[in-house]
This record gives C-alpha cells, structure tokens and sequence, in this order.
C-alpha cells in the first residue's frame, strides 16, 4: 500500500509537469542556456582556487568548479522547496482534501511529491552540468566513482527528505512559502555556496552542520573536483545519512501534526 | 449545558460497549466552533470572535437510506459533511460512520467513505478523467485486477466513457461534477456524503444527476447517502428523511410528509397579490379559516404595481374562496391563485421562522 501510493505520486506529479511536449522540449533547453550564464558569472574567478581540508588531507579545488557546484546543489535544494509549493496549489484547488478524505499514508503522499520534484527537475540539474562539461570545460577530476556516486545519492536523499519537511510544512501552514523564503538567504550563507567553510566564524559553523546542504556540498566537490576518495568523504557521507534519517522522522512528524491542525483549525481549504 | 454534554458523552460511550451503535451514520451533540482572530492593527489587540457553525446537532441515517440535511448557506451543513469525513475535528461531542468515532477512528472511516462536493474543484485539470479515477483508485488500494474495471464501468456509468483520455480542464462543468461523482465511487464506499452535487448546473444535467443518485447509488448499489443542498425541491424529490439545519441548530428532522404531518395537517393557498398592506394582512391572520400566514416576499411588478406572494395555511381547500373574498374586499388586487399542499419550502420556513 506504501509504495503503491508513493508511486501513484510519483507518475500523478510527473504527469502533471510534463503535460506537454512542449514542456519537456524547454526543460531539457533552458538549463544548457543557464549553466552558461552561471559559468560566465564566476569566469572572473578563474585563476584562483580553493584549498579545503578534509581528514587532515588539503585539496585544491578550481574556484569557478567550486561555486557552480554549489549553485547546482542548491537549485536543487530550492526545486525540493517548490515540491512543497505545490501542496499550496492541491490546498487551493481542492484537490489536497480529497487527497487527505483518503486513507493512504500520509508519509507516502509527501514522498512521492519530493521523488517526483526530484526526478522532473533532475533533467534540468544535468542540462546544466552537460552545458559546463561540453561547452565551456569546467575541469572535473575524478578518481573515485563510488565515492563520487555516494555522494550525488546521499545529496539527492537528504535533500529529498528536506523536501518533505517542506511539503509536510506547506500542508501545516499557509504562510509555509513566506517561511520556505525567509529560510533561503541563511541556508545560501550557512552551506558554504560561495565561500568555504573554513573562512566561516567558528561560532556560526554549528549552524552550518545542521544543514545537510552544507555536508552534500563538501562531499561533491571533493569528490567531482579534488579526486577525493571514499574514505576522505566518509564524515560528510555518514552526516548525509543520518540528516536523511533525522529529516524524514521530521517530515513524518510534520506531516502528522499538520493533518491534525489543520483538521482542528479548518485550514486544509483557507487559502 | 456542560451537564447535558457530559451525559451524552457517557450515554454515547455506554453505547458503544454495548454494540448498539448501529446506524450508518450517527451524531451525538456534535458541536463546531470557528475560531477567528483579527487585530485591528499591525501592532493592535487580538480580537477573537467564536462562531458556533454547529450548536449540538443528534442525528441518526439508516443503512440504505438518502438522508437530506437542508438549509441556506453557512447554516452548518458542509461542516457536517467535513466532521463526517474526517476532514474536521469537532469541538465537542460524537459522531459515528458504521460505529467508528469519526475522530478516534479516523482511519477505518476513511476507507468507508467518500465525498464529492459541488463546483469544480477535487480533480487535476492537466490529468485526464482516466488518470484522476486512476490515481484515486490507487490511494484508495482498489485491488490491481480491478482498478481498470472499476475505472471503465465508472466512466460508463456516468457516461464520460468517450472523453475518459480528454484532460480534465476540456471537460464542460456538468462532465467535471460527473467525474467528481465516479470520483466519489471509486473505493465502492458504503456511506457517501454529497455536498451540494449540483451546485451551479444547469437544469437538465442537475436532474440527470439527481435520477442517477436515487436510482443508481442508493437504488441499485444500495449506498447510503448524506445529501446536503438548499434546493428544497431536490430534497422533496429525493430524500427518504430530511433534517433542517438553521444556523447551526437541526430544528427538525424526520421524512417529508412526517414533517408535514406534523407541522400542518390542511392546504397552502399561493396567492400573487397587488396593493397588499400591513393591515390587510394582519386581518388576513385574524380569519377563522386561516391558520397561519406563512411568508410574504416580493416577487416585482405588475403594471406598476409592487407584486407579493403569500402562502395561506388554511384548514380545507374549500376555504380558500374566503381568503380571495377577504383579500378582494380590503381591496387587494390577486393576479394568481395556487392551492396545493405545503413543500419542503414552506416546512423549513415554519420551523425556522423566516
């Protein structure tokens, strides 16, 4: 019954994304156009480099590599936040309650609704990385394609339980978009995007470990650009897991409060 | 107030040990309360205001029967329906759907019951109506080998079986509210709550759908079926049993000519009248004949002239010549007599007083 509704989900978002061919034409195009702006906006950085230490080993890192792969990880974490958005356009057409009139599990629901933001827009993550690949060079050193797959799989699956946090959010609330907002700005500046963590206050890097933004970002780019192992990218790695663990018992628990308060204060149709 | 709740809690759960619940639906001082809070500026106080949409309502709907609960807007009637369905949480009280308390065992509800609601909303417009009833089927765990049988029967039985792989935002308002209704039977519910299914459509495809309700899903599948609408004829024409609801309150509830019984044993005599004034109809209470005046409205013009409708409740349809007589000697001018016996209309008026 879980899997059936999540992948009911899955194909109901998916469809819904690409309910034309038009659609699919523009979103395997626009993004090869935007990883060329986004390239040609760090270009000015192009002969500095980044050193970042990891398990006391110091790896040299291309700057603009650097800052794409951090625009590329966080237009994913925004893509996750806009599969919480659409629970905003279910409450206001309805459709939400009669999703929730059903019995199926809740925690499947929103499952489905993060694995399908997360599949239609990967085409639009790796339209971008081909455009910097094929058309401009960005130079990728990779000695280690496990440790290169761990890592884009464990970022994909946290990421994917932040999405849930935030549809699970969007269902509690409807000032869920103000709040997914607000969170944007701080979640750039406490991940590391542009800058490394290491010229971050020491006072504020607590924060920046909360963020599994933050742990998904070290690893690829140690990974994609400094040739780091498995082993090197273990701390990140294992952090991933169990921000995954620990976002989607959120998630779970978001999900089930929002049901209720939303039943309490008849909020599933105010809009 | 508090007392009487306690004791109807105690009664209600007394009940249930005993397994005498046994109703397809049930109430026990169900009571919904909304809350609203404004400030009246920026930095201002909170004013909270509490609106009582339902004020401690019992009702009871038998297995197989199309119970109506009838009233104007805001009376409390989608509310009802939403408590039923597990969308909203009393603020006190119970209710039951098969013997399940619709909050504590929300769960075993929801795979009993289903809901369509009037207007357009509950389905995905870019899906086609094969996808929606699909996607429904699979939430609702319909068994695999079915779900496409179910799906095709459905469609064809509300016949939208040649625009099933059309999307839903190219379905004409009436096809939408049809797929809503195969929407609504998709997991074979055994309780189904229609609020308001035909709501802004036009005359002929509101009665198609009103045909298919009785005939089909409480005629032949036997469902049971909590319809709300304020369209008292639509009730008259359907409903086994009615329950009034008027702001908040159920003030009566029994089947049509029970009410009626009830409430006035003699005749309705519908009268269009000109240059009527307060006195005449005071006079007109006054007959010995008359029994109550029901309701006087404006219903326009004639000549000039402002036209109202009374509804005379008289004892026999021979004393109606009396009313005329009567209005025609204080010098009213009636353009149109009907006399027939009371509707649901004129019930609800009575009971509610408006």
């Amino acid at each position: 019954m879980f899997w059936r509704v999540v992948i009911a989900e899955v194909r109901k978002n998916i469809k819904q994304f690409f309910f034309s061919t038009r659609t699919v034409f523009w979103t395997l195009m626009l993004p090869l156009g935007n990883g060329l702006y986004l390239y040609f906006l760090y270009l000015p950085f192009a002969t500095r480099s980044v050193n970042l230490e990891m398990n006391g080993s110091w790896f040299n890192l291309d700057l603009v590599g650097f800052t794409l792969i951090g625009q590329l990880l966080y237009t994913f974490y925004t893509m996750m936040l806009l599969s919480g958005a659409s629970f905003e356009r279910e409450r206001e057409q309805g459709t939400l309650e009669a999703v929730l009139l059903s019995p199926a599990s809740r925690p499947a629901v929103i499952l489905g609704g993060a694995l399908a933001s997360a599949f239609n827009y990967v085409w639009f993550l790796l339209g971008i990385m081909v455009s910097w690949v094929a058309f401009v060079g960005v130079k990728i050193v990779v000695t280690d394609f496990l440790a290169l797959f761990a890592s884009i799989a464990l970022s994909y699956l946290s990421l994917v339980t932040v999405g849930m946090c935030f549809e699970s959010l969007f269902v509690y609330s409807r000032r869920g978009g103000m709040y997914a907002t607000m969170l944007q700005e701080p979640i750039m500046f406490f991940s590391g995007l542009v800058f490394p963590l290491q010229a971050m206050p020491v006072a504020l890097l607590s924060i920046s470990y909360l963020i599994p933004l933050t742990f998904g970002l070290m690893s690829l780019r140690l990974t994609l650009l400094g040739g780091a192992s498995l082993l090197d990218v273990a701390v990140p790695l294992i952090a991933l897991i169990g921000m995954a663990w620990l976002f989607l018992a959120v998630a779970i628990l978001l999900i089930n409060q929002a049901e209720r308060k939303a039943k309490v204060n008849a909020t599933l149709t105010q809009f | 107030m508090r007392e009487a709740m306690r004791l109807a809690e105690k009664r209600v759960k007394a009940e249930v040990r005993l397994g005498n619940v046994n109703f397809a639906v049930e109430t026990r001082q169900l009571r919904r309360d909304y809350v609203s809070t404004k400030r009246t500026h920026l930095m201002g106080k909170k004013n909270t205001t509490i609106i009582r949409a339902l004020d401690c309502i019992d009702f009871e709907i038998r297995e197989g029967e199309l119970f109506g609960l009838l009233g104007p807007n805001g009376a409390g009637k989608t509310t009802t329906v939403k408590i039923l369905c597990t969308l909203l949480e009393p603020t006190a009280g119970h209710a039951f759907v098969k013997g399940y308390d619709v909050v504590k065992d929300a769960a075993q509800v929801r795979k009993m019951v289903n809901m369509v609601a009037g207007g357009e909303r509950m389905l995905y417009y870019r899906l086609t109506g094969r996808e929606n009833l699909g996607y429904f089927a699979e939430l609702y765990n319909v068994p695999k080998k079915e779900v496409t049988s179910r799906v095709n029967a459905l469609l064809e039985l509300v016949g939208l079986s040649d625009r099933a792989d059309d999307e839903v935002e190219k379905y004409s308002k009436g096809m939408k509210q049809r797929l809503q209704v195969c929407r609504g039977l998709i997991n074979d519910p055994q309780v189904l709550f229609l609020d308001e299914p035909t709501l802004g459509l036009d005359v002929n495809i509101a009665k198609d759908l009103r045909k298919f309700i009785r005939e089909k899903i409480v005629g032949e599948q036997g469902k049971t079926v909590l319809l709300t609408t304020h369209y008292m004829y639509e009730a008259e024409e359907l409903c086994d049993r009615v329950g009034f609801l008027h702001k908040g309150k159920l003030v009566a509830v029994g089947s049509p000519e029970e009410l009626k019984r009830k409430a006035h044993k003699g005749f309705s005599v519908e009268v269009l009248v000109t240059r009527l004034t307060d006195e005449a109809l005071e006079g007109l209470r006054k007959l010995r004949a008359v029994k109550n005046v029901l309701a006087t409205a404006y219903e326009g013009e004639a000549d000039g002239e402002k036209v109202d409708r009374l509804i005379v409740n008289v004892d026999s349809d021979a004393t109606a010549p009396e009313v005329l007589s009567y209005l025609s000697n204080v010098g009213c001018r009636v353009s149109s007599v009907n006399i027939r016996g009371p509707t649901l209309e004129d019930l609800f008026m009575l009971y509610t007083g408006e």
